[in-house]
């Protein structure tokens, strides 16, 4: 990619989700004539953090539960992590080869400072194989196959304050695994009053996780089932450490929503949304978002249709009755389940279509109608 | 396969490999290795796939050298029609081939040249599916496969199915329950399995413990060739070589550290080849250093 397309790339993607909008052209072209972007000839040689040297030699990773064993030259599951004579080396600080601006609402976060943007950035790897994924092609992919933009921590927070971007959001591939450059951004940025969201898969150790939440503002966890069969035959991973992990972030006080993407004939029956609704409701609470996204055949799972907007709307009401207070339906644009409806008075809140906000009902964090307090963070 | 009396302790030079190649392809096949070749061969490109991993002990290019000599004078095939690849650059010069992706001579390249990279559609056989190199999908016909036997810390054995690991987009997701059935998988995506026509294992000097990264603690010389047209037995024979090597230098079998090689059986399941060591037609040659036969047996060692 020379820097004409990439500017294009960064023009077009932002222009598409907020066409019309001033407010955009003037990011656009603030972001254009501040594209200085090197492309990036070498891969990082950073030392990883969370590994261990094994006595017998070669290292444990211990930043997934995935745990992988690395001897000398060898790579993680995730393919941007390397061992050289048994230190431990992430290959992608620095190197995103992903970047926008997104509507937060793309992430999807709908309680987290609504009509903001985000800048969104990924590099390559991912320490899981989903097989719908839609970022295959950057999430699958090794550095070496993926073009990289030089963009350390430092001028991503430059970049932010000067184009008055107030969140960072590490996205599109699996930021878990790009850990060590998520970390320093997100620590810079929060001492320069720029926030950062994480939008994953939920697949990573506790330890790291606990360190990583002391700068993070918000998490997108993607929940892909309920069922641990569904994580080990279309995942590749487990279900059980992103549940805990779930936990993990709601204690922490950290803004978290959750997005289920619903497969037909994989994760779409009643037993899977009401056992879905019940845990969340008892083990992070009633009030936590919960979006149910509609899939498009992608990747490996071309062989399945998109999901029947029914399906959706029973995910949606059989979860609304279970108790939990805020429940949207994603890939869904127009439908009424994209908008926050107040659960004391009924009346809408914000009112969305696609990425777009038409009325915000929102008094600081309360309804205008009827004064109660909605969760997240709105001021 | 063909395997050199004599010279313990030292690398073969490209005369020594051409004895080797030339008196393991007659053995192999029973004949003329000029109709041979020229059948296996009928016309278009041939891509070697070498390993080159660990720089200190890769596919070795005198052995290149020694076969792509063979490919042109025997086979008759053009020189530019012979592609040596690893997937990057930086490892086929760090194991000090030298580069071309001209249109003349001997091409050698890797994925990462400008304007190769990986295929656009996907190719699957299994859970995991892949991008396969275009050298495969578009650059060459016929595939050679020719690795360097050493030990893998994961998969146990690395050979000829563990190298076409470099042929897709991304290996690191083939490596769990010690690459089983993953290896197979790999080796049963369509362009690899149906362009496959050799392996020719260089098992001459071989790292037994330690690998797939060099551990010159570790080497011991075999001084053999395995050329096989099935990928499933060549393997098959070289963790026999592997098992033995290991247990003259007191190490226990794999099984034993965890890493058992339980890919060849999947292999056989979906029809790769043949896993079972006394259903494989073994026939080994001995040569001397003049390149004379020394008799031919079943016995490796």
């Amino acid at each position: 990619m020379d820097r004409r397309r990439f500017i294009k790339c960064v023009g077009c993607g932002a222009a598409a989700a907020a066409a019309g909008s001033n407010y955009w052209q003037d990011v656009l072209g603030g972001l254009q004539n501040a594209c200085a972007f090197e492309f990036a000839k070498e891969l990082s040689s950073v030392e990883a953090r969370y590994y261990t040297k094994l006595e017998t030699g070669g290292i444990e990773c211990g930043l997934c539960p995935r745990h992988c064993l690395i001897t000398d030259l060898e790579r993680g599951y995730c393919g941007v992590r390397e061992n050289r004579k048994d230190i431990y080396y992430t290959l992608v600080y620095g190197l995103p080869c992903a970047l926008n601006i997104d509507p937060i609402e793309k992430k999807p976060l709908f309680h987290f400072y609504p009509g903001t943007t985000a800048f969104s950035l990924a590099t390559a790897g991912c320490n899981v194989n989903c097989k719908c994924c839609q970022n295959w092609d950057i999430s699958q992919s090794r550095p070496e196959q993926t073009d990289n933009i030089d963009l350390p921590p430092r001028e991503i927070v430059d970049i932010c304050q000067s184009r008055n971007i107030p969140t960072i959001a590490y996205t599109y591939s699996e930021p878990v695994v790009f850990y060590e450059y998520m970390y320093d951004t997100a620590e810079l940025g929060h001492k320069h009053n720029i926030r950062s969201v994480m939008i994953t898969g939920g697949y990573i150790e506790s330890e790291p996780l606990t360190d990583l939440l002391g700068h993070l503002d918000a998490v997108k966890v993607d929940l892909k089932a309920i069922r641990e069969n569904y994580y080990r035959d279309y995942v590749d991973g487990e279900l059980k450490p992103v549940l805990d992990r779930l936990v993990q972030i709601k204690k922490s006080g950290v803004w978290l929503e959750i997005v289920y993407l619903v497969i037909p004939t994989l994760n779409d029956t009643d037993d899977e949304f009401k056992e879905l609704a019940r845990w969340v409701k008892t083990n992070l609470g009633s009030d936590v978002p919960v979006h149910f996204s509609r899939f498009h055949p992608q990747y490996l799972l071309r062989n399945l249709p998109p999901t029947p907007q029914k399906t959706l709307e029973r995910a949606h009401q059989i979860s609304r009755a279970e108790g939990l207070e805020y429940v949207y339906l994603g890939n869904l644009p127009g439908h009424p389940a994209e908008s926050t409806y107040c659960p004391g008075c009924g009346k809408i809140l914000i009112e969305r279509r696609g990425y777009q906000i038409y009325q915000n009902n929102l008094k600081g964090n309360r309804c205008k109608f009827c004064n109660r307090e909605i969760p997240g963070r709105f001021t | 396969m063909s395997k050199l009396s004599g010279n313990p302790g030292k690398f073969l030079d490209q005369d020594q490999y051409r004895f080797l190649l030339e008196t393991g392809l007659k053995i192999f096949i029973g004949g003329d290795p000029k109709l041979f070749l020229k059948s296996l061969f009928p016309k278009g490109a041939v891509g070697i796939k070498t390993n080159c991993l660990a720089s200190f002990n890769p596919t070795f290019k005198p052995l290149a050298d020694a076969l792509t000599e063979l490919l042109i004078k025997v086979a008759g095939i053009e020189e530019n029609d012979i592609i040596i690849w690893e997937r990057s650059n930086r490892e086929l010069k760090n194991a000090g081939y030298k580069l071309n992706a001209s249109s003349f001579g001997r091409r050698c390249l890797g994925t990462d040249t400008s304007g190769v990279g990986y295929s656009r559609d996907f190719y699957n056989s299994g859970k995991v599916g892949s991008l396969v190199t275009r050298i495969l999908t578009r650059m060459v016909d016929h595939s050679i496969n020719l690795p360097v036997l050493k030990d893998h810390s994961v998969a146990g054995l690395s050979a000829g199915m563990k190298n076409m690991f470099g042929a897709v987009n991304n290996p690191n997701k083939y490596h769990g329950n010690n690459c089983d059935p993953y290896a197979a998988d790999i080796n049963n995506l369509a362009p690899i399995k149906d362009k496959h026509r050799l392996t020719i294992t260089d098992a001459a000097r071989v790292q037994y413990d330690n690998g797939p990264g060099f551990d010159s603690r570790s080497l011991d010389y075999y001084n053999g060739l395995i050329i096989s047209n099935d990928p499933v037995a060549a393997d098959r024979v070289a963790l026999q070589i592997l098992e033995h090597l290991r247990a003259k230098n007191g190490r226990p079998p794999l099984a034993k550290v965890g890493r058992p090689v339980k890919y060849l059986d999947s292999a056989q399941k979906i029809g790769l080849g043949e896993a079972d060591i006394n259903r494989i037609d073994l026939r080994v040659v001995k040569v001397n250093e003049k390149g004379r036969e020394r008799g031919v047996s079943r016995e490796l060692f």
